[in-house]
């Protein structure tokens, strides 16, 4: 009897023992070895994870619906993956990754970069973020119009952010940026082991000044047509104040030929899909032609490339036997993700000298198309198209700057020549089909296959990832109505 | 010595009809007062002297009497009415008299298990009980069997039940599985030649006692043991052939070709109309090409497919004497399946050991299992773009004029990697003989279990219990590169090239663990002569876990040589880690009133790891209840012979996945859409903020039950009927809702959300005839189960369940049945026309439609027995009747115009019926609508059918009628008599012929797939439906049984 007490007296002990300890370290065991938690965040990590992001997304599958809609490619016969876009035939279910990850990707990470930058006194990091939030906010509301902005980024406390209008947006990027420059950046040098975290420009904050300063060049010209005052207001104070802008390109140049470290259009369209989709739009073949723009070899790796008229991918053998033979756009995994092209800060500054007189359009516009060739190592023509017009009519010479800018944004950022079509006009919108008698080279035309009853897209609908989740999206608008700043519809 | 000395005989009361042990009988000295019970695994002590004569008695078993002769005195007892004396295994491995229980429970024997040898324990049981289903998702030997208690109820988290193996959990994760690889769910390694019984808990009342594992049912298998006596040698071996099932039905009007002309590079059958006329086919190579007539090919698809085998041969040697036993076992499954060669070769070996003793009132057994698995297994669903292609979706896409079979020879000059006929897609038999995958595991389970015998009416026991396995898996693909300007380089006559195959290889390691620990007390009392008491109070410590790391490589730098060290790339590498614990203390209370009325209480308070501190403590409590009417009211009349009613309430829980609760950061992976850019780049590394939004209030789902229902017994046990209904809720969901992008993140997980789940379930047994040459045995049965999403989180319109590539989605939407297939839809006008674009093709509407759900009307099975001597005919049936599902195949198979709903008007040119196209003011805002003339011209008809091109109509091909009847089961058995038998030194032997999945009728809609395959995984997505995977299996053999 006396051994049996003691059996179960140690049975109730181990069994205290087990509830006492165990209760305690039971619920040690639950932070995860597989993630940092997010207190850990700094913004070395934060920012070139941004960066990326960005690039995946900009110079990726929004630089394939740039690349289709500025009639550079069209979708090409024998295969089908970029018809929806090439029909402008877009709906609340396409296009939602790029919304998704540059928003809670790329713009989420530069937020928290800010925040981790602001309170570490890293005024670096800090400028560094704020220029590309801005950039990256610029690109949502100029396809979007209104995006969630000033209630965004706030997780579980805001879980329906109202959508701001693109111009509130614009002028509290602006005001972003301006308050980043107006910090301790510059006497705050990024130490060494940090420099290697920023991909365009390792460190350099001067670049990252003129970077700040194009940025918000572009984004004043951007409301040349329905904020003429504040355009005017913003190119003139950045010149009275003596802002630099950029003499190189803004770039990253870290893809290489390795898994998951490729060009993102490369990876997208050539490494994924085989380079089965894009093909050369003869809208813009027939112009390099008219012009003998030697970057054609650039663009498309021959200089005879066989052209596909824009849209027409519904076209058989026997209609049209070159189709089948069409060329693809020359992408190398290793090719760069351009932000801003050194030719683009020319051509925005020529843009701003011919219309505010603060600088001469003409040594800007060749200054653009110089560095436009030296991009592929080749010397700039100084006949035809590729001369300044200087003309007294305003609009002759702003076609030709907004001609040079749609020529150079082919392989980089394509996004932007859509959106300096719907800004200026340039190119022209043809009334004809291009495989018409008298057809313009360079004109665009109105896709083949087009669904839009002959107007052209102007934006993008709200991705179904925000419209079902989010009860403050606003109502629909087709995709050929302008959005905020664009030339409005006849 | 004149007076016989006392002494204490021990021993264990058996049902000798089931070999379970009877708790709670009564064992007394004859002639005396001196009287016990057996405790809950029938064991027994009491003292008495050589001579003396022990009465067993127990109710619904003839009272038997023994003379005591030795220390050790095992008694069987025969059942005099069966429904009374039933005794069936219940939750924590623990026998009662099925008479006790308040609530459903159905027991499996082990010849329904093993009589058409199949080589899972599950893969006999379909159709077999009520509220069970299963289904072979894949074809493949070594794949998943999915097994669902009643319904669905659980949105994101779980719905598997929980296996309990002789009272331990058993692991059964798919590691290492998505939609192109199933290697298996591990609680198909189970030997089942070694299954004694399988008892499936289905309600929460029964699984109460396993409180936050228990909401989805448990499955309870007891595996054989060995028995007092001399050794007993068990032997069986059989022989299954396996082929396929069902494959899909492409149209033979029209050949191969694109745009209504004959192509001979082209993979679809959008060319003319068939000719039969002989004329050259495939790739021009030298100047020569290949001749037959331009005809279907009838059996292309099929003749793509060879005939399987499956060996499963089994031995096992058990034995005792009075104190202790032991057994072992071996059993060797070999299989090749219907694939050409060793891409889909399978084997298992089983090796189980176990033994038992007793000494005095301490009793002791064991058991170790080890289970080694080494499979190969081949690709389904879509390949890994850029790197290679798979066999199934390059099948589907060979033109029906092509003969397959041929295609085998798959380095022939014609239908190599150059000179393949077509430059977008690739010979299936590339695909399965250059690429595939490898699996080999090794795994061990079992347990240890300590009994301590108090007195007569306490007994302690500790168990521990262990379930450690170990797998590898290799997944190659080659490279390849058409040679340029050769036929797929570019030299068909459109000029088009295809890609080359970067290759790949990954290797994956998966390390899975759960330990076990129990220490229960175990209570078993008579008060008086109209109570009695039994129950049962203990503490259960579980720690399980899993580790996996693997590397990928991709773009061979050698063709052909499989190695992570064979490419300029570096390795991509991952880790990952998952560890939980659960502490629990519960207790079980049974109180029976006059042997016909029983009141049984659970509770159980479980502690998690997964949880945050102070949020982590939760209690199920369980109640039942039993009225045996039938003896309350003393009816013994041969009409009625066995009434009883049953009434049930429940709660269980499903806590959540380790690391839950903390908000982290990920390495930066940036999805591109197609491809990805992942950190570190440059040499700099990234980490981005996780796109899931934890918080630390989460709480475990919380399923409350209740279940009534009815046994009924007829004509002295000749007509029998088991009737339920029950009622469950599963609220507090754990859910990973979407929010919008713009917050930051992209999903939330919350406890939020409730599902309703109502259902019936009766079984109908009887034996209609039953002479002494032939007894013919039914059992009917009929189950019906609707789940509801009665709410979800404000907001929230739907969450998502499953998708495919191209836009459809499986949702779960408040106040609608749960499991929505929802597709892109056209648009119509007002007037109900439909909307089409300027092209004549119907516009999407802006939101998705909803197609149906996947749930079934009803699933019935008839399952019969007919013996004629020594023959035994068995066959069964399962009706599965209503719901939806999708078929990628379905997509696929329009796209290349092989599906007959592609021959809609012959083909001509036609005008959507009923359509309309908009009128736009300048700014392109509708103002109206007008008749639609636009067609869709004859070259373009093939665009018609393209999800890309009409995404409106697309779903409405791909979404298909579930329903199904199958003829799951056939055998013949023919036991050898019992002369024949001991002439070879024998006791027993039998011979068996047997077919399983034999006959598939599908409803006219579906030409293309078995609605019961899936890649998307066994639990609630896989009711999605399927993306491109193997065919279902058809298995037709024989076996041989000999015990010596």
């Amino acid at each position: 009897m006396k051994n049996r007490n003691i059996k179960i007296k140690s049975i109730f002990i181990l069994g205290t023992l087990i509830v006492s300890f165990g209760c305690k370290k039971i619920t040690d065991i639950n932070t995860s070895p597989n993630n940092p938690s997010i207190d850990k965040a700094t913004p070395q990590v934060l920012f070139p994870s941004g960066v990326l992001s960005t690039a995946g997304r900009v110079g990726g599958e929004l630089d394939i619906l740039g690349g289709i809609w500025s009639q550079y490619w069209t979708q090409s016969v024998a295969a089908s993956q970029f018809k929806t876009i090439d029909a402008y035939n877009l709906q609340r279910q396409d296009l939602n990754g790029s919304y998704n990850e540059l928003f809670s990707g790329a713009l989420a990470d530069y937020q928290l970069a800010i925040t981790k930058a602001k309170a570490a006194k890293l005024d670096n990091f800090y400028l560094m973020c704020t220029v590309m939030k801005a950039y990256t906010f610029e690109v949502l509301v100029d396809l979007y119009d209104k995006v969630p902005y000033t209630e965004a980024f706030q997780g579980a406390s805001n879980l329906n952010p109202k959508f701001d209008d693109g111009y509130t947006i614009y002028k509290g990027l602006l005001a972003e940026i301006d308050a980043a420059l107006a910090s301790g950046y510059a006497t705050a040098p990024v130490v060494a082991a940090d420099s290697k975290t920023d991909f365009l420009f390792g460190g350099d904050m001067d670049k990252w000044r003129q970077f700040a300063n194009t940025l918000k060049l572009k984004m004043y010209l951007r409301m040349v047509n329905t904020h003429a005052a504040d355009a005017e207001a913003g190119v003139r104070a950045l010149y009275a104040a003596h802002a630099d802008f950029l003499d190189d390109d803004a770039v990253v140049k870290v893809f290489i030929d390795a898994t998951d470290q490729r060009n993102p259009i490369y990876a997208y369209t050539v490494f994924n899909l085989g380079a089965n989709d894009l093909r050369a739009s003869n809208t813009f073949v027939s112009w390099l032609r008219a012009n003998n723009d030697a970057r054609i070899k650039n663009y498309f790796g021959t200089n005879t490339p066989t052209p596909i008229d824009q849209g027409f991918y519904t076209a058989t053998q026997a209609q049209h036997p070159s189709y089948y033979t069409a060329t693809a756009p020359a992408f190398a995994a290793t090719d760069p993700v351009y932000f801003i092209t050194k030719a683009e800060s020319h051509f925005l500054q020529a843009e701003a000298g011919l219309r505010y007189g603060v600088t001469t359009p003409k040594t800007e516009f060749d200054a653009g198309v110089t560095a436009a060739f030296a991009q592929y190592s080749l010397p700039a023509p100084t006949t035809g198209v590729y001369v300044y017009p200087n003309s007294a009519d305003l609009q002759t010479n702003l076609k030709a700057i907004i001609y040079q800018k749609w020529a150079s944004f082919p392989n980089s950022h394509t996004l932007e020549a859509f959106f300096d079509q719907e800004r200026t006009g340039y190119p022209e919108n043809s009334a004809i089909y291009s495989l018409d008698a008298g057809y313009i080279p360079g004109q665009w035309v109105y896709s083949k296959n087009g669904v839009t009853a002959g107007r052209f897209p102007k934006r993008l609908v709200y991705p179904d990832s925000e419209r079902s989740r989010n009860t403050n999206t606003p109502p629909e608008v087709p995709i050929t109505v302008p959005v905020w700043w664009g030339i409005p519809n006849k | 010595m004149a007076f016989a000395q006392n002494k204490t005989i021990t021993g264990i009361v058996t049902s000798q009809d089931e070999g379970f042990a009877i708790p709670g009988a009564t064992v007394k000295l004859k002639g005396t007062n001196q009287g016990t019970q057996t405790s809950n695994d029938g064991k027994y002590s009491i003292s008495a002297t050589d001579g003396s004569v022990l009465v067993f008695s127990f109710l619904g078993y003839e009272t038997k009497e023994v003379v005591v002769t030795k220390n050790v005195m095992n008694v069987a007892l025969r059942l005099s009415s069966k429904q009374l004396g039933e005794v069936v295994v219940t939750s924590l491995g623990i026998n009662k008299a099925k008479k006790t229980l308040g609530y459903a429970q159905t027991t499996v024997k082990s010849e329904v298990i093993n009589q058409s040898a199949p080589n899972n324990p599950f893969g006999a049981l379909q159709g077999k009980v009520a509220g069970v289903n299963i289904s072979n998702v894949g074809g493949s030997a070594g794949g998943s069997t999915k097994i669902i208690l009643r319904g669905y109820t659980s949105l994101t988290g779980t719905n598997q039940p929980l296996f309990i193996i002789d009272g331990v959990p058993l692991n059964n994760s798919t590691s290492g599985s998505d939609t192109n690889f199933d290697f298996g769910n591990n609680a198909n390694d189970i030997d089942p030649n070694q299954i004694d019984n399988i008892s499936i808990l289905k309600g929460s009342a029964a699984t109460a006692i396993y409180g936050s594992r228990g909401s989805n049912g448990v499955i309870v298998i007891t595996t054989k043991k060995g028995k007092s006596g001399k050794p007993v040698v068990d032997f069986s071996s059989a022989a299954t052939i396996t082929d396929v099932a069902f494959v899909y039905k492409p149209q033979d009007v029209f050949g191969q070709g694109w745009d209504s002309h004959f192509v001979l590079g082209e993979n679809g059958n959008w060319g003319p109309k068939y000719t039969n006329l002989l004329q050259p086919w495939g790739a021009v190579v030298n100047n020569t090409q290949l001749l037959r007539p331009f005809s279907f090919i009838k059996n292309n698809v099929r003749d793509a497919f060879d005939h399987g085998l499956d060996l499963n041969n089994n031995i096992s040697i058990s034995g005792g004497s009075d104190a202790s036993t032991y057994l072992f076992s071996y059993n060797n499954i070999h299989s090749n399946g219907i694939l050409p060669g060793p891409a889909d070769k399978f084997s298992r070996n089983n090796f189980t050991l176990k033994g038992s003793t007793v000494y005095k009132n301490f009793s002791a057994d064991a058991s170790l299992n080890y289970v080694a698995k080494n499979g190969n297994f081949v690709a389904t669903g879509q390949g890994p773009t850029g790197i290679a292609t798979t066999f199934y979706e390059n099948l589907l896409q060979i033109p029906g004029s092509i003969p397959i079979k041929d295609l085998r020879d798959y380095k022939n000059l014609y239908f190599n990697v150059d000179n393949y006929y077509t430059p977008y897609a690739e010979n299936p038999y590339y695909s399965l003989n250059e690429n595939g995958s490898h699996s080999k595991s090794d795994r061990f389970y079992g347990n240890i279990n300590l009994n301590y015998k108090v007195t007569n009416w306490f007994t302690l026991n500790f168990q521990q219990g262990a379930d450690i396995s170990n797998m590898g898996n290799r997944i190659w693909f080659n490279s390849n590169a058409p040679t340029p300007g050769s036929w797929v380089g570019g030299g068909n006559t459109e000029g088009q090239s295809r890609k080359p195959d970067v290759g790949s290889v990954e290797e994956d390691n998966f390390q899975n663990y759960e330990y076990d620990s129990k220490l229960q007390a175990i209570f078993n009392k008579k008060f008086g002569s109209d109570f009695d008491f039994n129950g049962l109070v203990g503490t259960n410590y579980n720690d399980r876990g899993a580790r996996s790391h693997g590397s990928t490589i991709e773009g061979l730098a050698i063709p052909g040589f499989f190695n992570l060290s064979n490419s300029s790339n570096k390795p991509t590498a991952f880790e990952t880690e998952s560890h939980r614990r659960l502490l629990a203390f519960y207790g079980q209370a049974t109180l029976g009133y006059k042997n016909y009325l029983y009141l049984t209480v659970t509770g159980r308070n479980d502690i998690t790891s997964t949880l945050a501190t102070g949020n982590n403590s939760y209690f199920y409590p369980a109640a039942n209840l039993s009225y045996v009417l039938s003896e309350a009211l003393g009816l013994k009349s041969t009409t009625v012979s066995y009434v009883k009613l049953r009434g049930s309430y429940g709660e269980t829980g499903s806590d959540t996945d380790p690391y839950s609760t903390l908000n982290v950061l990920n390495s930066t992976n940036v999805p591109l859409g197609f491809g990805n850019l992942q950190f570190p780049f440059a040499g700099v590394p990234g980490f981005s903020i996780a796109n899931t939004l934890y918080t630390s209030g989460l709480k475990p789902e919380r399923v409350k039950e209740y279940e009534v229902g009815g046994e009924f017994r007829f004509l002295d046990d000749r007509l029998g009927l088991d009737l339920t209904y029950y009622h469950k809720i599963r609220k507090d969901q754990i859910l990973n809702v979407p929010i919008a992008p713009s917050t930051g993140y992209a999903s939330q997980l919350i406890n939020f959300g409730e599902v309703k789940e109502k259902g019936i379930e009766i079984a109908l047994n009887a034996t209609p005839i039953k002479t002494s040459l032939v007894k013919w045995d039914f059992t009917y049965t009929f189950s019906h189960n609707k789940s509801i999403v009665t709410s979800l989180p404000p907001g929230l319109k739907k969450v998502l369940l499953a998708q495919d590539g191209y836009g459809g989605q499986f949702v779960a939407v408040a106040g609608q049945p749960l499991g929505l297939l929802q597709a892109p839809v056209p648009s119509y006008d007002p007037q109900g026309h439909i909307i089409v674009d300027s092209q004549g093709y119907p516009i999407a509407a802006a939101d998705n439609g909803t197609y149906g759900n996947f749930q079934h009307d009803f699933v019935m099975g008839f399952n019969n027995s007919v013996r004629v001597q020594n023959f035994t005919l068995g066959f069964t049936f399962e009706w599965d009747k209503g719901g939806k599902f999708y078929s990628g195949t379905a997509d696929l198979f329009n796209f290349v115009g092989a599906d007959p709903k592609t021959l809609y008007n012959d083909r001509n040119p036609f005008v959507v019926p009923n359509s309309v196209q908009r009128v736009t003011d300048a700014s392109g805002n509708v103002i109206g609508y007008k008749e639609n003339t636009t067609q869709i011209t004859e070259a373009n008809v093939d665009d018609y059918y393209y999800t890309t091109s009409n995404k409106a109509q697309a779903w409405s091909r791909d979404i298909l009628d579930r329903s199904f009847l199958k003829l799951r089961e056939v055998t013949l058995t023919y036991s050898l008599p019992k002369s024949w038998v001991n002439r070879i030194g024998a006791s027993k032997a039998s011979f068996g012929v047997f077919g399983r999945n034999l006959i598939t009728w599908l409803p006219s809609g579906n030409h293309v797939v078995d609605p019961e395959v899936s890649n998307y995984g066994t639990d609630l997505a896989s009711e999605y439906g399927e993306f491109r995977t193997a065919p279902p299996l058809r298995f037709y053999g024989a076996s041989l049984k000999v015990t010596f």
